[in-house]
C-alpha cells in the first residue's frame, strides 16, 4: 500500500475519533466528523489510499468498532501507530482495517509524506526521508481475519462445538 | 498458572495456556448497555444472522438513559426491548443503575468465569476472581452471541502490590486514581494485572473494586484479585448460582512485579485532557467548579454516598454549584434512604437523578458548556464526553467531590474530615 500520510499525536480516545452523539449515525455521516476536532481539514480532504499514522496508546477509551469503522469508511487504507490501545487493535482487525505498530514512526513521519506499507514483511518506508521502520509481527489468527475482511467472515467451524 | 491462564486453559478445553497463545473460550457472561449494545444487536441481527445460542447468559442493561430525552433515543430503546424479548435475554431497564453495578448485583459475575462486555470498564469484574474483559461489538454479534465463545489472546500478566495505610481524609479512590498515574495511559498495554497485598486484602469489596476499574484507561486487557473469604461471601449473599473459586498457583511466575506503597499519599485529583495528569489535590485547589457529581462506572457506591454526606451534615452547597446524586442500582439507593441520606443530601442543595450511569458521556445528562466544568467519581476525563472539547472534568474521592461542591472549587477534603 502507497499513500500520503495524516499525522496524529499520543493518547487519542476514541471519543475524538467519532463523537459519542454521532455513534448511532451512518458511516458515512460519521466519516464527515473523524477526527475534526484534532484536525479540521482530516475529513474535509482525506483521500482514499492515504494513510493514518497516530502515536502511542491510539483509541484508547470507549471500544465502539464505529470508530475504526468510520476511519474505514473515510478510505484511510491502513492505520499505522506507534502501539494502539487493546480495544481499538482488537476491533481493527475484526472489522477488516489493516494495522500496524511501528516503534518510531510518529518521530520519522510528517502531515503529507508518502509512504508505503508492506503488511505482510511488516515495515513502513517514508519515501521523503528515505527511511524504514520495522513493525511488530501479527498473529497468523489476526492475519487470517484481515484475509477473510473481518471476524464474522471467518469459518464458523473455529467457533462451533 | 495464574487465574487468568486457569481460567482460559478451563474454559477453552487446555490443560495448559501460556502467554501469546490464542484460545477459542467459552464465555459465561456478556454485559450489554443500551448505547453499544444497540449497536452489536444490529450487527448480530443484520450481519451475523444467527441464533441466539444462550440467551440466559447475555443481559442487557439501560443505563446511558434512565429515560428517553428524544424520539429518536425512545426509538432506540424500543428497538433493544424489542431484541431482548426476540432473543429472550434478559433486560433490565431504564431506572436499574449502572451496568457494572446490575451485572454484579443480580448474579452475572461469579469467581472462576469468563465475563464480556460491549463496555470498555468491563474488566472491573475481575475484583471477583473473574477474567473479564471488554470485547468490540463484532466479537460479541458474531461469536458469543451465536456459540457463546469469544477468541483470547493469553495475556502476560503484572503483579501490583500495593502496601500501606491511608492517611484520615484519604480513601481507595485516591489511591487507585494516584496508581492510573503511576502505571501511566498505555503503561499496561494487552496485559493483565494482579492487584495484592496488604492493602487490597484489607479492602471490603467495592473499594477494592476501584482497582480493576482502571485496566482499561492504562491500555490493560483484564485484571483480578485473588478470590478470598470476602469474596465468596459476598457473592454467595447476592446468588444461589454454584460457582467455583479458581485461584493462581503459588508459585505462579510474572512478567514483572510492582509495587507501590500508598502511605504518604495526598488526596488525589485527574484533570482533563486524560486520566495520566492526576496530582495531589493542592495542585488544583481553587479552581472553580459549577457541577459535581456521584455517578458513572465506579461512582453512586453507597460508599460514595456515605463519604459526600459526612461533609455534607449540617452544610449546604456553594450558590451556582449543582451537585448531581446518581445511585449505581436501586439498592444503593434503597439503603441510602434506610441511612436517613436522602433527606441530608436533598436538604444540603444536592438533586438525586434515577439510578443509572449518570453523565458518562452526557447522553442522559451531564453536558457543559466550554465554559463550565464538573468534579465527579466518574471514570473518565477525556475532552469531548461531556459537551464542549473545552469543558473541564476533574476526577477525585466522592470527600473530594463533596469538599469542592462546598466550596465552589476544587477543595481538599481535609478541611472538612480531619
Amino acid at each position: 500500500m502507497r499513500g500520503r500520510c495524516w499525522k496524529f499525536g499520543d493518547n487519542i480516545p476514541t471519543d475524538q475519533i467519532v463523537r459519542v452523539d454521532r455513534a448511532l449515525q451512518s458511516l458515512e455521516e460519521m466519516a464527515k466528523h473523524v477526527l475534526e476536532n484534532l484536525n479540521p481539514s482530516f475529513p474535509r480532504e482525506v483521500k482514499k489510499g492515504d494513510i493514518l499514522v497516530a502515536g502511542k496508546h491510539f483509541g484508547q477509551s470507549s471500544g465502539r468498532a464505529v470508530a475504526p469503522k468510520a476511519i474505514e469508511a473515510t478510505g484511510i487504507a491502513v492505520v499505522v501507530v506507534e502501539y494502539a490501545a487493546r480495544l481499538f487493535y482488537r476491533n481493527c482487525f475484526e472489522i477488516g482495517l489493516p494495522l500496524l505498530e511501528c516503534p518510531g514512526i510518529s518521530a520519522g513521519v510528517s502531515d503529507g509524506d508518502i509512504l508505503f506499507v508492506d503488511m505482510t514483511k511488516g515495515y513502513v518506508y517514508n519515501e521523503n526521508t528515505d527511511q524504514e521502520f520495522k513493525a511488530a509481527p501479527i498473529d497468523p489468527f489476526l492475519s487470517r481475519m484481515l484475509e477473510v475482511g473481518g471476524l464474522i467472515n471467518l469459518p464458523v467451524e473455529m467457533f462451533q462445538e | 498458572m495464574n487465574l487468568v491462564e486457569k481460567i482460559l486453559a478451563r474454559a477453552s478445553g487446555r490443560e495448559k495456556v501460556a502467554p501469546g497463545e490464542v484460545v477459542v473460550a467459552n464465555v459465561d457472561s456478556l454485559i450489554l448497555h443500551d448505547l453499544s449494545g444497540y449497536i452489536t444487536s444490529r450487527v448480530f441481527e443484520k450481519e451475523v444472522k444467527r441464533k441466539m445460542r444462550y440467551p440466559e447468559r447475555v443481559a442487557m442493561v439501560f443505563d446511558h438513559h434512565f429515560s428517553p430525552p428524544n424520539e429518536e433515543r425512545a426509538r432506540i430503546l424500543e428497538e433493544n426491548r424489542a431484541f431482548a424479548r426476540r432473543h429472550g435475554i434478559h433486560l433490565f431497564d431504564c431506572g436499574s443503575g449502572n451496568i457494572h453495578n446490575v451485572a454484579v448485583r443480580n448474579g452475572f459475575v461469579r469467581p472462576g468465569t469468563i465475563v464480556v462486555g460491549s463496555d470498555s470498564h468491563t474488566p472491573v469484574h475481575g475484583t471477583l476472581g473473574c477474567f473479564a474483559v471488554g470485547l468490540g461489538n463484532n466479537s460479541n454479534a458474531g461469536t458469543v452471541m451465536p456459540f457463546g465463545k469469544a477468541w483470547f489472546k493469553v495475556p502476560e500478566t503484572i503483579q501490583v502490590k500495593i502496601s500501606g495505610q491511608n492517611k484520615p481524609g484519604v480513601c481507595a479512590r485516591d489511591v487507585a486514581l494516584w496508581l492510573t498515574g503511576q502505571i501511566g495511559e498505555g503503561g499496561v498495554v494487552y496485559k493483565a494485572m494482579q492487584f495484592t497485598g496488604p492493602y487490597i486484602k484489607e479492602l471490603e469489596v467495592w473499594d477494592r473494586w476501584l482497582f480493576p476499574l482502571i485496566t482499561i484507561d492504562v491500555g490493560g486487557k483484564c485484571s483480578f484479585i485473588e478470590p478470598d473469604e470476602k469474596t465468596v461471601n459476598f457473592v454467595k449473599g447476592i446468588t444461589d448460582e454454584p460457582f467455583e473459586v479458581i485461584t493462581s498457583d503459588p508459585d505462579c511466575e510474572f512478567a514483572d512485579v510492582w509495587e507501590y506503597d500508598a502511605s504518604g499519599l495526598e488526596p488525589q485529583v485527574a484533570a482533563s485532557p486524560t486520566l495520566g495528569n492526576v496530582k495531589p489535590v493542592g495542585e488544583f485547589a481553587g479552581a472553580p467548579v459549577q457541577w459535581a457529581e456521584l455517578g458513572g462506572h465506579g461512582g453512586g457506591r453507597l460508599e460514595d454516598i456515605r463519604q459526600a454526606a459526612y461533609i455534607l451534615r449540617g452544610r449546604k452547597i456553594a450558590p451556582g454549584v449543582k451537585f448531581n446524586l446518581v445511585p449505581s442500582s436501586r439498592e444503593v439507593f434503597t439503603e441510602a434512604c434506610r441511612e436517613g441520606l436522602v433527606q441530608l443530601l436533598h436538604e444540603a442543595g444536592c438533586t438525586w437523578f434515577p439510578p443509572s450511569t449518570g453523565s458518562n458521556q452526557a447522553i442522559n445528562m451531564g453536558a457543559m458548556a466550554e465554559t463550565e466544568a464538573m468534579v465527579s467519581t466518574h471514570a473518565r476525563n477525556f475532552p469531548g464526553r461531556n459537551g464542549s472539547p473545552k469543558a473541564m472534568m476533574y476526577l477525585g474521592s466522592a470527600s473530594t467531590v463533596a469538599a469542592s461542591a462546598v466550596k465552589g472549587c476544587i477543595a481538599d477534603p481535609r478541611e472538612f474530615t480531619v
